[in-house]
């Protein structure tokens, strides 16, 4: 139980990891688009991180266990960055306001790369552990061979 | 005298020939090869009983296992960090008991053996 | 050579107790970025310590059969230690988790783990091998 309990907390921490660099792609492609759907240039997204106890079974949660045990992550939200657009002064650019200037997108792409390292060192050092635990339950399964 | 070099026993030899056997008989109490091999003279296991014998080796495997099982439990409990070291006795008390069983199998084929013949 | 002996019983113990370590550090690593989220620890060895009493030192010595033997017992009710680490470096967001210390944490812990499932087999097969040798 203990094991696959662990493989289950890893797994979503794979998956957090992986929603983050999803955002971060978005944000990386997206950072000269300046008409989107909603109206107005795109808006950087962030993910939001929250944890929670890992459950095995809706009985566990019946029992209410919470305390300091082990604990699942979530990518609760992806949220969108509140910061005004960057304004550029461009007067050829087709989005161009009246005064000549284009709303771009708040987006540092160096700051974006560097988010994107740790998103992969965190996704690495998820997937370590995963293997770990696996190494582990096989080697339990080769007692008494 | 101690016979120590090809001289010595030429020397010894020279006084006797194979007729008299009698006198051989001093030969053999003249050659001492005692010097060669302390510990078949002075070993206190040579005055032990067979049974005695094998009572202490049992004991020492069973020492051996007793110390294995200490040195597991002391690296289970983290107290011992010495991961070769508790292996170690670990292989040391399997060897021994091993090599035990082996010579209780042969020391009852032997038996058995003995029992087969007819008088 | 007896199936119940102490010394397997405190390697299937120290066994379970480094799977729920391993369960632990996973957490950890997974939450190392989750704001506010403060590092884990499981201790079990002095529980394991006290139980095994490895030198006749921790328990106390009991002459009668009706007096209890308070700190001895077995291998059943062991529980572990479950806190969060004190001496975590608090970086901005409210996380100690550091990556770095977990991943090394989980090698060792790891490591001990599979040595304890080797002796265990090493038992086991010693057993299995003198019902086997008969002849």
């Amino acid at each position: 139980m203990d094991l696959l309990k662990s493989m289950k907390i890893s797994s979503s921490g794979l998956r957090a990891n992986l929603k983050r660099t999803e955002a971060i792609n978005s944000n990386i492609a997206n950072a000269q688009t300046t008409r989107t759907a909603e109206g107005g240039p795109y808006r950087r997204k962030q993910v939001v991180f929250g944890s929670e106890p890992a459950r095995d079974s809706f009985s566990e949660v019946l029992e209410g266990e919470i305390d300091a045990q082990a604990q699942t992550v979530h990518a609760t939200e992806v949220i969108s960055d509140n910061k005004p657009p960057i304004l550029k002064y461009d007067p050829t650019h087709p989005d161009a306001n009246k005064d000549g200037y284009v709303a771009m997108p708040n987006i540092n792409v160096m700051v974006e790369m560097a988010d994107l390292l740790t998103a992969q060192r965190a996704y690495e050092a998820n997937l370590k552990s995963l293997k770990v635990t696996k190494s582990m339950a096989q080697k339990a399964l080769e007692l008494g061979r | 005298m101690a016979i120590n070099t090809v001289g010595q026993m030429s020397q010894t030899l020279k006084g006797y020939n194979v007729d008299n056997w009698s006198k051989s008989i001093e030969l053999g109490n003249k050659m001492d090869f005692r010097g060669e091999f302390p510990e078949l003279s002075e070993g206190s296991e040579s005055s032990m009983s067979f049974g005695e014998f094998l009572t202490s080796s049992i004991a020492k495997v069973n020492g051996l296992q007793q110390d294995a099982n200490v040195a597991m439990e002391k690296l289970a409990s983290g107290e011992s960090k010495n991961l070769h070291e508790t292996l170690l006795a670990v292989e040391r008390a399997d060897i021994a008991f091993k090599q035990m069983n082996q010579i209780r199998l042969k020391v009852i084929d032997a038996y058995k053996e003995i029992m087969k013949m007819q008088i | 050579m007896d199936v119940n002996d102490k010394t397997l019983q405190a390697l299937a113990a120290a066994t379970k107790f480094r799977e729920m370590r391993q369960e632990i550090i996973t957490s950890n690593i997974a939450n190392a970025d989750v704001p506010g989220y403060k590092a884990k620890r499981l201790d079990f060895e002095k529980a394991l310590a006290r139980a095994l009493d490895v030198d006749g030192e921790l328990t106390m010595k009991v002459d009668d059969t009706k007096h209890f033997n308070v700190g001895g017992g077995g291998f059943q009710n062991l529980q572990p230690e479950l806190y969060e680490d004190p001496n975590g470096v608090v970086s901005e967001n409210g996380n100690t988790v550091d990556v770095q210390d977990e991943m090394t944490m989980q090698a060792e812990n790891k490591i001990m783990y599979d040595a304890l499932v080797q002796l265990m087999n090493k038992k086991l097969g010693l057993m299995k091998y003198v019902i086997g040798s008969e002849r």
